[in-house]
């Protein structure tokens, strides 16, 4: 996999938390004072940036090598709303946490 | 930014099964393993298709089932907003990769597409996931 390739897949990442980050306080914006629309477009935005960018890199790249690296994502979400949005998780939360990282990646090695 | 702003007080979801946030992510599950697998039906329906549309992509727009898998995703896309405005997005968004187990399971039944060892196992492994984060969800609430 070439270093290109690498960062796309970072990027691509980071696009996925983050619009996944924007959906979530667009819709506590929403019970808030319901000004969330502005939140949500970013969102959809971010997201598109996302799909854009996993499109390119599936392009480069053998669907075999790509497809574990999906696995992290859950894992990666927890984290940016553990630093982002305050979420805590108990040990049962983070071992299932865990566990349907490791299922993701067996199921798109296969 | 978020001090000025009325605490966010966790709202609850209106009565009824079907405004249960949790049934609303199992849906999403279902909806968007559903929407890959019309996705790929209109896919397979473009590729008996030799005019200039297919080559660009857009003869996948002349087949229904194509059609089905876009509102399938929207659909659930409204699910899925609906479930975060009572569930953190981690638990939310890790209850969501019960997709990788529909998909398999339904490209199995409606496309005769094989599962090997290796993605039962996965999808076995996944299940085990679910179950033990349903189960820490079960403990959060008992607390509240």
């Amino acid at each position: 996999m070439s270093l290109t390739a690498w960062a796309l897949v970072v990027v691509s990442q980071f696009a996925l938390v983050a619009g996944q980050i924007y959906f979530k306080r667009a819709m506590t914006r929403r019970e808030q004072d319901g000004k969330w629309i502005g939140l949500l477009a970013i969102g959809i935005a971010t997201m598109t940036v996302w799909f854009l960018l996993w499109l390119g890199v599936m392009h480069q790249v053998e669907l075999s090598k790509l497809m574990p690296l999906e696995g992290i994502s859950p894992l990666l979400i927890v984290l940016g709303a553990a630093i982002f949005l305050g979420e805590r998780l108990n040990w049962r939360g983070w071992a299932g946490i865990g566990l349907t990282c490791a299922g993701v990646m067996l199921v798109s090695a296969s | 930014m978020h001090d000025q702003l009325p605490a966010a007080i966790p709202p609850k979801p209106a009565p009824g099964l079907f405004w249960n946030p949790y049934l609303q992510i199992f849906l999403t599950v279902l909806l968007t393993a559903a929407a890959q697998i019309l996705l790929k039906a209109g896919a397979d329906f473009s590729a008996r298709n030799d005019s200039v549309w297919s080559w660009i992509g857009l003869a996948e727009l002349g087949s229904v089932w194509t059609w089905l898998g876009i509102m399938a995703l929207v659909a659930s896309f409204g699910g899925w907003l609906y479930a975060l405005r009572f569930l953190p997005l981690g638990l939310a968004f890790a209850l969501s990769n019960g997709v990788h187990i529909f998909v398999p399971l339904g490209s199995w039944f409606f496309l005769h597409e094989q599962i090997s060892f290796l993605r039962g196992s996965g999808i076995l492994v996944i299940i085990a996931g679910i179950l033990l984060l349903a189960q820490s969800v079960v403990k959060v609430e008992e607390k509240i």
